[in-house]
């Protein structure tokens, strides 16, 4: 068995595979602040889960912002892991858009996996999951009603700042002058999906176009990205382990490498 | 290891920068208790001139990426910053009013006379102002104008800056009681001249594989050709590292041991995140060129001395068509086997910046040479996010590792 961590910046992810490269198991716990703690947590639920012990793991490849901190023989980028995940999962994507707890990316793959290009976003939290974390708070809904409410919305209104401050004010005084909340909250998925579309088109929309990481997971967000994008999207059934599944097939390739050279 | 940390610590000439910078400073304050005047200038102003008139230059630019390098450049931004001047303006420019505002206790004398041509940047022309507003100094703003094609370095243009030249001359003569001498500005010309030279020189043999020269030693190493361009000490210091730089190719030794690959940095350094240099040269990435490096050199005629001055401000690579700067860029990526390009869009260089996505986009569709942009300041620490920049650094050796 290999395992893949991706310790991110709000969530720790880790995803278990077999030598076929299916996954056995996996888990997502929040990052807290200390990633050696959350990542054997992490992979200790995945474990458990699959009834697996430490020891069968022959090889641990760790990703994220906090992959230097996780107990792992070798480290990779999210941009690698995330290609390699989705290519794997979907050979014809060759477009990928992650949209995680403190950036977003934006990949463009060939047929074989490998990363052609990549837009990160800049140091700004617009445009990222902590930028509706940031939203929900204010509002003072849950980020799992987000997508409800934004498929109530009839008439969305128009968040024009792209700064997570200056948009929180926006939002105020929004309901304070009786905007509806659901509309509010389908105008701030507008405004994200928006700052990412700008950002994705440096390296353009090459079908077929995937979504990942954790806030896809609010259909009210991915919808108004694909729509703002123009295209169906695919969407993997659990979007936030990707980059976690790719960091574990490259711990096959790597462990593979390792017994070759011994040999 | 061991032999290898020796080796990555660069280029032994390069590390006499340090007191060069040192001397440099502790000499404008004892000429400046001779009398004689010192002149805030700007960077491509032309210091051979100055030089040859008895007009000490320093560089407030200069002065800022050594503060930023030194870990004390916050002091200066904030007393800017407290006096007004926003947050998105150039960080050099914050660095030097604020070290004006502050009383000028530091390495910088007070300035006699403040000296800038509009070449480079607009904001030089309202940041003399402001200075000048502040300190009372006496002020000449020189006008360079846009350089749209290759003539406008032989036509009308290039004689409107050398009139301009005269015009300094005539006001410096008159302001400080000094006399302009042409013999002596033939010999400025001359040194400024081989110091350029050299420099051209030592960089094309970062044209060889394993590269001889780093990005942190040319990141350093053009400090005298800022402020000492026309001087002996500036041609001593060339001389010496070309001959170390030839030692290295004769003995086919690389600035880092295995040479992975060879990248092109487009930008002003990070002054304040050095290491970053280290980080890529620790993955097997050296920086075989820079358009930033290069820029500095310029070849003078010593027998056409204010035209070759008027030409240098005006060919300053910022003072150029964008298309031209392109032009260069391109040309070096087969010249330096270039594998992959950083772009760094400096927050507070957008002149510099401005043509970066163009190029990015020439350099993956024409060239196929994978490229990273980021975003930061080069001398305002807090604009930098070192985990998110290090992150992609990582992302992209590892592209083209695969390619």
């Amino acid at each position: 068995m290999y395992a893949g961590i991706d310790a991110g910046a709000s969530a720790t992810k880790a995803v278990i595979v077999n030598k076929d490269s299916e996954i056995v198991s996996y888990s997502i716990v929040p990052s807290g602040i200390n990633f050696k703690v959350s990542s054997r947590e992490a992979l200790k639920k995945a474990l458990t889960t699959s009834n697996l012990s430490l020891e069968d793991i022959a090889y641990t490849v760790s990703t994220g912002y906090g992959r230097t901190l996780v107990n792992a023989k070798a480290t990779s980028s999210e941009i690698t892991c995330i290609s390699r995940g989705i290519h794997k999962l979907f050979p014809s994507a060759r477009t990928i858009i992650d949209v995680g707890g403190q950036d977003s990316k934006a990949i463009r793959i060939d047929e074989n996996g490998r990363v052609l290009d990549f837009a990160m976003n800049d140091k700004c939290a617009a445009g990222t999951g902590r930028f509706l974390e940031v939203m929900s708070n204010l509002l003072g809904k849950p980020i799992k009603e987000l997508s409800t409410l934004h498929f109530k919305s009839s008439k969305p209104v128009k968040i024009s700042s792209t700064c997570t401050v200056f948009a929180e004010s926006e939002a105020i005084s929004y309901i304070s002058q009786g905007s509806a909340i659901e509309d509010v909250i389908a105008g701030l998925h507008e405004a994200i999906a928006e700052r990412i579309y700008n950002m994705s088109s440096r390296i353009g929309f090459e079908e077929n176009v995937a979504f990942t990481g954790g806030v896809v997971k609010n259909k009210g967000f991915s919808d108004a990205l694909g729509k703002k994008i123009g295209l169906t999207p695919i969407l993997p059934e659990e979007p936030q382990i990707i980059c976690a599944f790719g960091a574990a097939l490259a711990a096959i390739k790597k462990h593979k490498e390792s017994v070759g050279n011994s040999s | 290891m061991s032999s290898q940390r020796e080796k990555r610590r660069g280029l032994q000439t390069t590390r006499k920068i340090g007191e060069l910078i040192m001397e440099h400073f502790s000499k404008a304050w004892d000429v400046k208790a001779q009398g004689k005047p010192v002149a805030w200038i700007t960077v491509f102003t032309p210091v051979e001139l100055l030089y040859a008139m008895d007009i000490y230059p320093v560089a407030p630019e200069h002065f800022g990426a050594m503060c930023s390098a030194r870990g004390f450049i916050m002091e200066f931004l904030e007393e800017a910053e407290k006096s007004g001047y926003s947050q998105s303006l150039c960080s050099y420019s914050r660095c030097g009013l604020g070290y004006a505002i502050s009383g000028m206790k530091g390495l910088m004398p007070p300035p006699d006379f403040l000296v800038t041509f509009r070449n480079s940047c607009d904001v030089y022309v309202k940041w003399w102002q402001s200075l000048s507003m502040h300190l009372g100094t006496p002020l000449f703003v020189g006008e360079a104008p846009y350089v749209l094609a290759r003539e406008d370095l032989d036509n009308y243009v290039l004689d409107y800056v050398v009139k301009q030249l005269e015009q300094l001359v005539k006001i410096a003569e008159e302001k400080f009681g000094l006399k302009f001498d042409m013999e002596r500005l033939v010999s400025t010309v001359k040194l400024s001249d081989k110091a350029s030279e050299l420099w051209l020189e030592t960089l094309k043999l970062r044209r060889i594989k394993p590269c001889p020269l780093g990005g942190r030693d040319s990141a350093s190493d053009i400090f005298p050709l800022v402020v000492m361009q026309g001087t002996n000490e500036d041609v001593k210091f060339y001389e010496e590292l070309l001959g170390e730089v030839k030692e290295k190719v004769d003995k086919r030794e690389g600035i880092i041991e295995n040479e992975r690959f060879r990248l092109l940095f487009d930008g002003i350094w990070l002054w304040y995140a050095f290491d970053l240099i280290k980080y890529f040269e620790d993955r097997g990435a050296v920086f075989v060129y820079e358009p930033y490096s290069e820029a500095w050199a310029c070849r003078l005629d010593a027998s056409k001395p204010l035209e070759s001055i008027a030409r240098k401000i005006l060919s300053m690579g910022l003072n150029v068509d964008i298309d031209l700067r392109i032009e260069r860029f391109l040309e070096s990526i087969k010249e330096f086997q270039i594998d992959g390009a950083v772009l760094f869009s400096n927050r507070s260089c957008k002149s510099w910046s401005a043509p970066q996505l163009v190029t990015a986009d020439i350099l993956s569709k024409e060239f196929n040479v994978p490229y990273l942009i980021f975003e930061a300041d080069m001398a305002d620490p807090r604009q930098y996010a070192e985990a998110q920049i290090k992150n992609r650094i990582v992302a992209f050796l590892e592209v083209l590792g695969e390619s």
